[in-house]
């Protein structure tokens, strides 16, 4: 690669993470980045917040749930000025500072259905017995109501557990919390790169809130009609600012400062698998192979099909060159980079990239920092020297293919062509059809008259299965004349055959007139000669009929004619 | 070195002047050592990052140097290149304990090896392994091995262990700088 360095590789990191749940930053203000990776554990247990300095593990903290989102953000402006670590997870988001926890912040809990809390109440009160409490649950959720986690689980159990289980949680209060789904960050009132950032949390009860960070109070709630899966973020709180938010079902929303609900910026044909903005255009990568490019108005700029399922998806923005691309990872294990709609570069890698992110890593600005599909960690640096190129490098019809041709104007004679055959298109096609049938029936009148006269080279007769060739050698006024004879039987040998020429006596002249052949043994080809010679000096030619006899029948069992050259006159030296 | 003695009273008992570049990653310690180098009285207090390059003076027993500290930092490298023409040596000094950069002081030293002013001259090359007192750094044999030094055929070359905070480490590697910079100006001479 020429543009890549490889820094580190690691196949066995034991990392199953994704784009969203790794970040990097300076969290000991030293100067150096620190990678910082939640990590999903193996999906049900062991989640860690795992820390690395350079190629080592630094610290791990172990995570209760799993972990939907990693930022960091500054929340104060105390010194040493370190930024504090957010992982979001279930319903919490967990803040480290100093990488030692801090805080836990814990979603607003969401009214729950009055019919589920009169329901638990009667339980608490041993009113209603554990089936029929089952039943009426049941009953309500497919009314369409939400119930909260603990009637889900409830409806999951063996008959055989739900005594137990109510038992154990029915003195609870009844609370009803959503999930986080996605995590992002937005500075508040400055924009500096230290300045001090509120959270943006997207839930799965398909609603956005902006944390203070200082008091982790709720700034401002927006809605959705859908459950948000990625964000983007830009401009300041208290100033103005926009989300531009990816749903699951496929839509696109807007929000700006001030509007409580979600404007519709378009909705995507498949599902979005990533979201980034690049200036003032929101890019997404879809489930349907496509990577598309969308004005903030909602105008489609372009799209390009990639050749495998993408992964993810991720904005490269390397302030030194000046150069922003977006790097997408696909399931046939390349990240390309795609600048506009021009792919600039394709990377090869060990394994499907699940997770990356680009950004200063260690003291290196233009790091790439991905994790694969099997638990291995991929830090890549991006050459000082390296240059991207402007065009496309991917195949594609040639330029050429867009240059206009000088195609000539349209003659009265091509018109008038083209009209007659508009009119007269059924006559035209009975005429060709006549003539074909014609032709099929003219080609089937001699093959038969070949037949009866045996004028074939290859024999139908099925006693006598025999190839015949015959060619003329020479410049004249000798010629050779060579029949090769080929018995195509599989086991029987021919007998008694002879070859015999029937030809002008007066023009020329036979060494020998009949030829005996031997027997003929199955498959092999047997060549005879003849001798002719042409006694007319006047430039003329005729055609010469070579018949294979058996002996005591007249009629021949093949033939074949031969167009004798015209002869060379004597030289007589 | 019955010549040589020979020769810097030749000379008049004056010692030669020799340019040497220091190149190396940011953060590595070129302008430590460099200070480290220089009598104790001329040293600076703090060390900053170096914005372009900073021209330092400093003596051994048979040369005086005037080393060419080069920025590390990714913008400023490509002034590198300019100081090549004139220089009689090369210090490159390497962070040890910086397992991940090691690819691109690999590369940057590659650049630097390819480049038409150094790649005709057969001109010392001194590596400094420099932060050996981090834990977890490299050895000099691991950072060799790291950077394919032994793929350097051509130019006299040398490794070794540095402590800039602590001067370890520094005179072992500037002595063998000097004995090859006074070969081959001898060689020259002759």
């Amino acid at each position: 690669d020429d543009k890549w360095l490889e820094a580190h590789y690691d196949p066995v990191s034991s990392l199953y993470t994704f784009t969203q749940c790794i970040t990097m930053s300076d969290i000991n203000a030293d100067g150096d980045h620190k990678l910082i990776i939640a990590d999903l554990g193996t999906g049900s247990y062991d989640m860690k917040l795992k820390v690395y300095k350079g190629t080592s593990l630094m610290t791990e903290n172990a995570i209760i749930d799993l972990p939907t989102g990693v930022v960091t953000f500054y929340m104060d402006t105390n010194e040493p000025h370190t930024p504090a670590i957010a992982v979001a997870s279930g319903p919490f988001i967990y803040v480290y500072k100093n990488l030692r926890p801090y805080f836990k912040f814990t979603l607003p809990t969401l009214s729950v259905n009055p019919v589920e809390q009169d329901l638990w109440d009667q339980v608490k009160e041993d009113r209603i017995d554990v089936m029929s409490l089952r039943e009426m649950l049941d009953g309500l959720r497919c009314e369409g109501a939400t119930l909260t986690v603990r009637s889900m689980r409830f409806l999951q159990l063996q008959s055989h557990d739900l005594e137990p289980f109510a038992s154990l949680h029915k003195h609870a209060p009844l609370k009803r919390q959503t999930v986080i789904t996605c995590l992002a960050t937005m500075k508040k009132s400055m924009a500096e790169e230290d300045a001090i950032s509120c959270l943006i949390l997207g839930t799965e009860s398909s609603h956005i809130y902006v944390l203070d960070p200082e008091a982790f109070t709720v700034l401002a709630t927006m809605d959705l009609p859908s459950v948000p899966v990625f964000m983007s973020v830009s401009g300041l709180f208290d100033v103005e600012f926009r989300i531009v938010v990816a749903c699951r079902n496929g839509g696109i929303y807007n929000f700006k400062r001030g509007v409580k609900e979600g404007k519709t910026v378009f909705e995507l044909n498949s599902q979005p698998v990533g979201l980034e903005r690049l200036g003032k255009n929101i890019i997404v990568g879809c489930m349907d192979r496509t990577l598309q490019c969308y004005t903030s108005k909602g105008k489609k700029l372009w799209s390009v099909a990639v050749p495998a399922d993408i992964t993810t998806i991720q904005m490269m923005d390397h302030q030194q060159k000046g150069f922003k691309a977006i790097l997408v990872a696909l399931a046939n294990s390349e990240v390309h980079i795609y600048r506009d709609k021009y792919l600039c570069n394709v990377m090869k890698t060990p394994d499907v990239i699940t997770g990356m992110k680009f950004g200063r890593f260690g003291r290196e600005e233009a790091s790439l920092i991905m994790t694969t599909k099997g638990g291995g960690l991929v830090i890549r640096i991006l050459k000082r020297t390296a240059k991207f190129e402007e065009k496309d490098i991917s195949a594609g019809p040639p330029s050429s293919q867009n240059q206009k041709l000088n195609v000539p104007k349209k003659t009265k004679l091509f018109v008038d062509q083209t009209m007659r055959e508009r009119e007269n298109a059924v006559s035209m096609h009975r005429q060709f059809q006549h003539d074909l049938y014609r032709l099929r029936l003219e080609t089937a009148r001699n093959y038969v008259k070949a037949l009866d006269r045996s004028m074939n080279p290859i024999s139908t007769n099925p006693q006598e299965p025999l190839k015949l060739a015959a060619q003329v050698q020479g410049l004249g006024p000798i010629f050779k004349l060579t029949v090769n004879l080929q018995n195509t039987s599989m086991t029987v040998p021919s007998l008694d055959l002879i070859i015999t020429f029937q030809y002008d006596n007066t023009l020329y002249k036979f060494n020998k007139s009949i030829i005996q052949t031997p027997m003929l043994v199955p498959g092999l080809n047997y060549s005879f000669e003849a001798l002719v010679e042409c006694l007319s000096d006047k430039g003329i030619s005729d055609t010469v009929k070579v018949f294979v006899l058996k002996k005591n029948r007249s009629v021949p069992i093949i033939a074949a004619i031969i167009n004798m050259p015209i002869s060379e006159a004597m030289v007589v030296v | 070195m019955g010549f040589l003695s020979a020769f810097a009273s030749w000379l008049g008992m004056k010692k030669k002047d020799v340019n040497v570049v220091v190149l190396g990653l940011d953060n590595s310690g070129k302008t430590t050592i460099i200070t480290k180098l220089k009598p104790a009285e001329a040293r600076t207090q703090d060390i900053v990052p170096t914005v372009g390059f900073n021209v330092e003076k400093f003596q051994t027993k048979a040369l005086a140097f005037t080393a060419f500290d080069m920025s590390g930092q990714g913008r400023y490298r490509n002034l590198w290149e300019h100081y090549y023409r004139e220089c009689h040596g090369v210090i490159f000094v390497i962070d040890s304990s910086d397992k991940l950069r090691m690819m691109v002081a690999k590369d940057e030293l590659t650049l630097m090896l390819e480049n038409a002013d150094i790649k005709m001259k057969r001109i010392p090359i001194l590596f400094f392994a420099n932060k050996m007192d981090v834990r977890d750094s490299l050895s000099s044999v691991k950072c060799s091995n790291m950077l394919e030094l032994e793929k350097i055929r051509d130019k006299p070359w040398h490794i070794c262990n540095s402590n800039a905070l602590t001067g370890e480490g520094l005179e072992e590697g500037i002595n063998w700088l000097t004995d090859q910079v006074k070969d081959i100006l001898t060689q020259k001479k002759k």
